[in-house]
């Protein structure tokens, strides 16, 4: 019961402020909010899970575009091509990037720091080239359009209900991860990312938990693909792209590297901050450029870090 | 697959392949000294370009736009290095933040200077003008390409003298080896760290003018050479320029090869699969440091 209790009261800001800012925009809906909220959570998860790999982790993986591109590109094709129920091509999609992430996982396990993300890059740019170049199975430029719609019950699933969908991804991806970092397991991942060599004399397999990591973060993109494949019902090589992964690790950055709050906030502000503002294309990226730099030199802890530094400034001024 | 054609394909992979090994080289004068695998190359490249692009159309000669383009990237690039890069260094920031402190570096020159001098490529006029020889049936050699292949041989040239027989090329050189060292006979890492970032921002800013020529010059061209610039020199690898430059022409004649006679997926993806394959197998790249006996 006191642990029950103790999970809910370190999950309870986690859930409720991520929860909150989500939950509360398409009530307040036309369909433009709704796109909104839904490439939120699709967002969250990818941010989420990629902090999962990097922040709790510490390997410098560049490879989170393409499991995510795989996974829009596996479900569109199982559901379109191979006439697979849209739910079970959830299932499909999940097992394809799986592989793919233990298939690049495996040799970067012996890889470190800037090697690995030059590795992985590669993989990414890789794999841009593979679905820009797939002839008929991918579209190649054109991509793939016409992707049959979910349906729940009967009902086709797309704005507020496929909103509801999406909003029950993000919960879990967050109750997972949280429980995974909260089990043994978790512990080990802590153990590997700060002493390698310690946990490797304490039993631990540091290359088998790194790329257990690897394949979990990679799967939660592949969810990510999934629900971005079925709320726009098509495809383009933009979903490939390797600059979306700095993209979602500057989001991962600004909220805080290794605190899940800070990338939900991160991610919430950065996600809808450019679309409130009215920022177009070539300002938003120039604008990500700027801020980037500057979060960086003056911010390097995010969003998480500067809330711990003002709480400890409250606490030292209670306390005088 | 006629002798003439693979002639043909054997120098145009050549030349592509300098530009890449140039770009290699100045990503390596940075990594060795600082470790830092500095994503904005590319773009001083382009800056260089589309300067003297500026300079030539506001009237001005041909060789003042050219130091002109030169000296404004490598300033930039100097800028870069003593607003973003020391402080980080100074704080001991990890990796990963330093990467995305250049991505958005890399950013913000390329969308900035699209926003300042708009969206449309321009044709640059090589140094040595379009002339064309012909030495045999179907092999022709262009008057830029003699300049590439003279401009790489002078300056991978001038950079290993300068390493091996100046103060400031053994200071980097040293630096490489050991920072620490270093720092015990008198070496100043924060003097090496901005020398180094200026030599590569000088090398690609030179490479603009071996470069553009051949294409165009616009606010999206640093974009493809800085990724094969990298590529070219983990593949060669960083034990001594000399990676640089095997990395850039294999990878060069390679893309031109996979062109030529494959379908168009293995031109695009072959530098990707090669380094991936190289990380996997040789991680410290072809050209392997020697091993103390």
């Amino acid at each position: 019961m006191k642990r029950a209790a103790a999970l809910f009261s370190r999950l309870y800001p986690t859930t409720f402020i991520g929860a909150a800012i989500v939950a509360a925009l398409p009530l307040a809906a036309n369909d433009y909010h709704v796109t909104l909220a839904v490439n939120l959570c699709i967002t969250l998860i990818l941010t989420l899970s990629l902090n999962f790999v990097v922040g709790y982790s510490g390997q410098f993986h560049l490879s989170h575009a393409a499991f995510f591109g795989a996974g829009a590109y596996a479900s569109a094709i199982l559901a379109k091509e191979c006439h697979l129920s849209p739910w079970l091509s959830l299932l499909g999609a999940i097992l394809v990037v799986a592989v793919l992430g233990a298939l690049i996982g495996l040799p970067a396990t012996r890889l470190k720091g800037l090697y690995l993300a030059v590795a992985t890059l590669a993989f990414s740019l890789f794999v841009e080239v593979l679905v820009n170049q797939g002839g008929s199975l991918t579209g190649g430029g054109y991509g793939i359009q016409d992707v049959p719609p979910l349906a729940f019950f009967g009902s086709r699933l797309s704005g507020k209900s496929f909103y509801l969908l999406a909003l029950v991804a993000v919960i879990v991806t967050v109750l997972v991860l949280n429980n995974l970092l909260d089990s043994k397991f978790g512990r080990e991942i802590i153990a590997v990312r700060d002493h390698p060599d310690a946990a490797a004399a304490a039993g631990i397999n540091p290359a088998a938990t790194r790329l257990m990591v690897l394949v979990i973060a990679a799967s939660f993109a592949a969810l990510a693909g999934w629900l971005h494949t079925f709320y726009y019902l098509n495809l383009n090589p933009a979903v490939v792209s390797p600059e979306l992964t700095f993209i979602w690790f500057f989001m991962v950055l600004v909220g805080g590297l290794g605190s899940m709050t800070g990338v939900i906030l991160g991610t919430a502000l950065l996600t809808l901050g450019p679309e409130f503002l009215g920022f177009a294309a070539g300002q938003t990226i120039l604008a990500i450029g700027v801020l980037l730099v500057a979060v960086t030199l003056f911010a390097p802890r995010g969003l998480a870090g500067l809330i711990a530094d003002l709480r400890r400034k409250v606490s030292a001024e209670g306390a005088a | 697959m006629t002798l003439a054609s693979m002639v043909q394909v054997l120098l145009s992979g050549l030349q592509i392949g300098s530009i890449y090994a140039l770009l290699a080289l100045s990503y390596y004068v940075i990594i060795i000294a600082t470790g830092i695998l500095n994503f904005a190359q590319g773009e001083w490249m382009m800056v260089s370009g589309v300067l003297g692009v500026t300079l030539l159309s506001v009237g001005l000669p041909y060789p003042i736009a050219f130091c002109g383009g030169i000296v404004g990237a490598t300033v930039l690039a100097i800028a870069a290095e003593r607003f973003i890069i020391a402080p980080l260094q100074q704080r001991q920031a990890s990796e990963a933040i330093t990467l995305l402190a250049l991505f958005g570096v890399m950013l913000v020159v390329r969308y900035g200077t699209g926003a300042i001098h708009g969206r449309l490529d321009e044709p640059l006029q090589g140094p040595a003008g379009n002339h064309v020889f012909r030495l045999g049936a179907n092999v022709f050699v262009f008057s830029q390409s003699l300049v590439i292949y003279g401009a790489t041989v002078a300056i991978f040239a001038g950079v290993v003298l300068w390493m091996r027989f100046t103060w400031l090329g053994s200071s980097l050189r040293i630096t490489a080896i050991d920072p620490l060292a270093a720092r015990l006979v008198g070496v100043n890492l924060n003097t090496v760290r901005t020398v180094a970032f200026a030599l590569g921002g000088l090398i690609a800013a030179i490479v603009a003018w071996l470069y553009a020529p051949l294409f165009a010059v616009g606010y999206l061209t640093g974009a493809i050479p800085g990724i094969k610039g990298f590529i070219a020199l983990f593949v060669g690898g960083m034990a001594s320029p000399f990676g640089a430059l095997v990395g850039g022409l294999l990878l060069g004649v390679l893309e031109v090869g996979a062109a030529r006679y494959l379908p168009s997926i293995y031109a695009e993806g072959i530098a990707f699969a090669l380094l991936m394959v190289i990380l996997f197998l040789r991680p410290n790249g072809l050209i392997a440091p020697r091993r103390a006996r």
